[in-house]
């Protein structure tokens, strides 16, 4: 009957989350609960990252902020947060382990948007460390 | 022995990039004022940074996390904000000081005003985060920063009584014509700039930079436990070089030359262009290294990409926070507000917020989940506990005495 | 529903009393299966408590063993904590959780690692 047991704030939220490559993709900021059609407990079902997730746990005027700083950087009329389904959660231990690499995540806009219009212009942008 | 060189390479980059602006202005100011009575605050400031610099690099080295990382898994994302924000903005004005410092510097050796060369400085510093290969960076400017020896050579070659600056250090009293709060705002000026936050975030993301892992526990605790206290010891020569020519003089070092008049005096032209050399480079060195922890920090906190063992181009926010930093850091000395103001105030915040630093570091220490079998020993602990206690008393006494001694003045 | 929903919340039993505010929640994996990583996570309870400060250091529930001053400050602060197994569970709303019964009857919420 018994499988892992966790206690979702001590060992979940707020955990790095890394892609396949090893690569940083943002952290655990809530986490998407759904009920069963069945009935019984609700069950996770995503990981919810970026700022329009934190913007829920941060709370007050400075959240309500957030999400809507978030929400005007989205295109089209989606109001939700960035989602990582727990399909592709490979482990969890002290960080959290994806299997897909970053640029497949919805996380992924921000830091794709900064590198193609900012840093990405500067001259050895591309170069790996030496 | 190829061992032997990167342990002495280390020890030595650890002692020459230990003073920053903050203690070269804090230990000047207080030996020109109060002599050597504030000597032991430096003893306890260097016991501290050595206690939690070796934490946050065992950390760093066995979890593979830096410690600012690990701070919002440990605290809350509420929490960690309130630490990220305060942390950031002490570490942002400690940058606009190092940025200051090192233009000040260039300007003692070449009498252009310091004005003109801070963009230059700006752009150098940002140049070489984003270029130089971060342990050839740590190495070169930490190395250089040994040349701040010879403000000792000078003290030794001007052959004091060192029975009496001994005497003095262990004796503290505090000076005719001085009040006790002032003293004390001073002690705590001196305990921030000893124990700066920004060097325990730099240190432990710099060992994920450079890749430790646990064969290099042994190489951390040399660099922190041999290193610091020699370049405690450099800061200590800069508050006995001001003890001897200031104080008796009654000059308050209000600018770096003063600083440098007692090496200028003792060793002439050449020691004064060495001294210089080491000035620049432990000021240089700084505004890397705080440039660099801004961007950490706020990578860490939200979880980004952080770091130069990245290609920049993986790391776009990171490099942008720094960029924004440094030019704003740079903007801020361009305001002409003075230099060693923006220092004074960096380190008596620093020691303002040094428990918001220091306690997650305890916690994330004690963790077997990131730490494994290499948990905080007792020892560690009891120390650990003790200087958290301290901490809390300093953070709490720094404002009320700012006000009442007006900012030390 | 979020997670943050949950946390933090009220919770509040059929007399209207408040047994505390959420803590944290206890999952175990035997839900559904879901891509490479196995059995989901299933919600399994709610551990409440009075106060909210430092309850995610982990000390009164991890493995955490020192510093001992600080270890002996959260176990005063924590000692009251409880849990509400989810079958209790009545709503869940805007603020605050009814929970069944009474916030009496609620028992101690025993280790999780």
């Amino acid at each position: 009957m018994s499988g892992r047991v966790l206690e979702a704030g001590l060992h979940l939220l707020d955990r790095q989350l890394i892609d396949v490559d090893g690569r940083l993709a943002g952290k655990v900021d809530d986490l998407e609960l759904e009920l069963p059609p069945g009935g019984g407990p609700p069950v996770v079902t995503a990981i919810l990252s970026g700022p329009g997730a934190l913007s829920r746990r941060l709370g007050g005027r400075l959240g309500a902020w957030l999400e809507a700083a978030a929400n005007r950087l989205r295109d089209g009329d989606e109001d939700r947060p960035a989602r990582v389904s727990f399909a592709v959660v490979k482990r969890i231990e002290s960080a959290v382990d994806l299997s897909v690499a970053k640029r497949e995540l919805e996380t992924n806009r921000l830091e794709a948007w900064t590198r193609e219009h900012l840093i990405g212009h500067l001259p050895g942008a591309g170069d790996a460390p030496e | 022995m190829k061992r032997l060189f990167s342990i002495a390479l280390g020890i030595l980059t650890a002692i020459g990039g230990f003073v920053d602006i903050g203690d070269i202005v804090a230990n000047a100011e207080t030996g020109a004022r109060f002599g050597m009575s504030l000597a032991w605050v430096v003893i306890v400031g260097v016991v501290g940074i050595c206690l939690f610099a070796e934490m946050a690099g065992r950390v760093a080295t066995v979890s593979g996390r830096a410690v600012f990382d690990l701070v919002r898994e440990r605290l809350g994302a509420r929490v960690a904000l309130v630490n990220l924000v305060a942390s950031f903005f002490i570490t942002f004005l400690t940058l606009a000081a190092e940025i200051g410092g090192v233009a000040l510097a260039i300007e003692l050796a070449t009498s252009v005003n310091y004005l003109l060369w801070v963009p230059i400085v700006a752009f150098l510093v940002w140049l070489v985060i984003w270029r130089v290969k971060f342990g050839l960076m740590e190495n070169a400017f930490g190395l250089l920063g040994l040349a701040l020896v010879v403000a000792a050579v000078a003290l030794w070659r001007l052959g004091p009584d060192w029975g009496g600056l001994l005497h003095a250090a262990t004796h503290p009293v505090v000076p005719q014509g001085e009040g006790h709060p002032t003293w004390w705002f001073f002690g705590i000026a001196l305990l921030g700039a000893a124990m700066t936050p920004y060097e325990v975030f730099f240190f432990s993301s710099g060992a994920v930079e450079e890749g430790w892992s646990r064969a290099d526990l042994i190489t951390n605790r040399l660099n922190v436990y041999i290193g610091f206290p020699l370049g405690g010891l450099l800061s200590l020569a800069l508050m006995a070089g001001a003890t001897l020519f200031l104080e008796p003089r009654g000059i308050e070092p209000g600018h770096l030359s003063q600083v440098a008049l007692p090496t200028l005096l003792v060793l002439g032209k050449l020691g004064l262009a060495v001294l210089l050399v080491g000035f620049f480079a432990a000021t240089f060195g700084a505004a890397l290294e705080t440039g660099l922890s801004c961007g950490y920090s706020i990578a860490q906190y939200f979880g980004f990409q952080w770091g130069k063992f990245v290609r920049p181009a993986d790391a776009p926010r990171f490099h942008l926070i720094v960029l924004l930093s440094i030019l704003a850091g740079a903007g801020l000395v361009l305001t002409t507000i003075d230099p060693v103001t923006v220092t004074e105030y960096s380190i008596v915040l620093s020691a303002a917020a040094l428990p918001l630093t220091y306690f997650p570091i305890l916690v994330v220490a004690n963790d077997p989940d990131y730490m494994g079998d290499k948990v905080n020993s007792r020892l560690t602990n009891a120390l650990g506990s003790v200087y958290l206690l301290l901490l809390l008393v300093v953070a709490v006494a720094t404002i009320p005495l700012m006000i009442l001694t007006k900012a030390g003045s | 529903m979020r997670l943050s929903d949950l946390l933090g919340a009220d919770v509040v039993d059929e007399a209207g009393n408040s047994a505390g505010h959420v803590h944290d929640v206890r999952l175990v994996q035997d839900g559904p299966l879901v891509g490479a990583f196995g059995a989901s996570l299933r919600v399994d309870g709610l551990i409440v408590g009075r106060r909210s400060i430092g309850a995610r250091l982990g000390y009164e529930r991890g493995q955490m063993r020192g510093p001992l001053p600080v270890k002996l400050v959260t176990g005063w602060l924590y000692h009251d904590g409880r849990y509400v197994a989810w079958d209790r569970v009545r709503a869940v709303e805007e603020d605050r959780i009814l929970i069944s019964g009474s916030a009496d009857d609620l028992p101690q919420p025993g280790p999780s690692s």
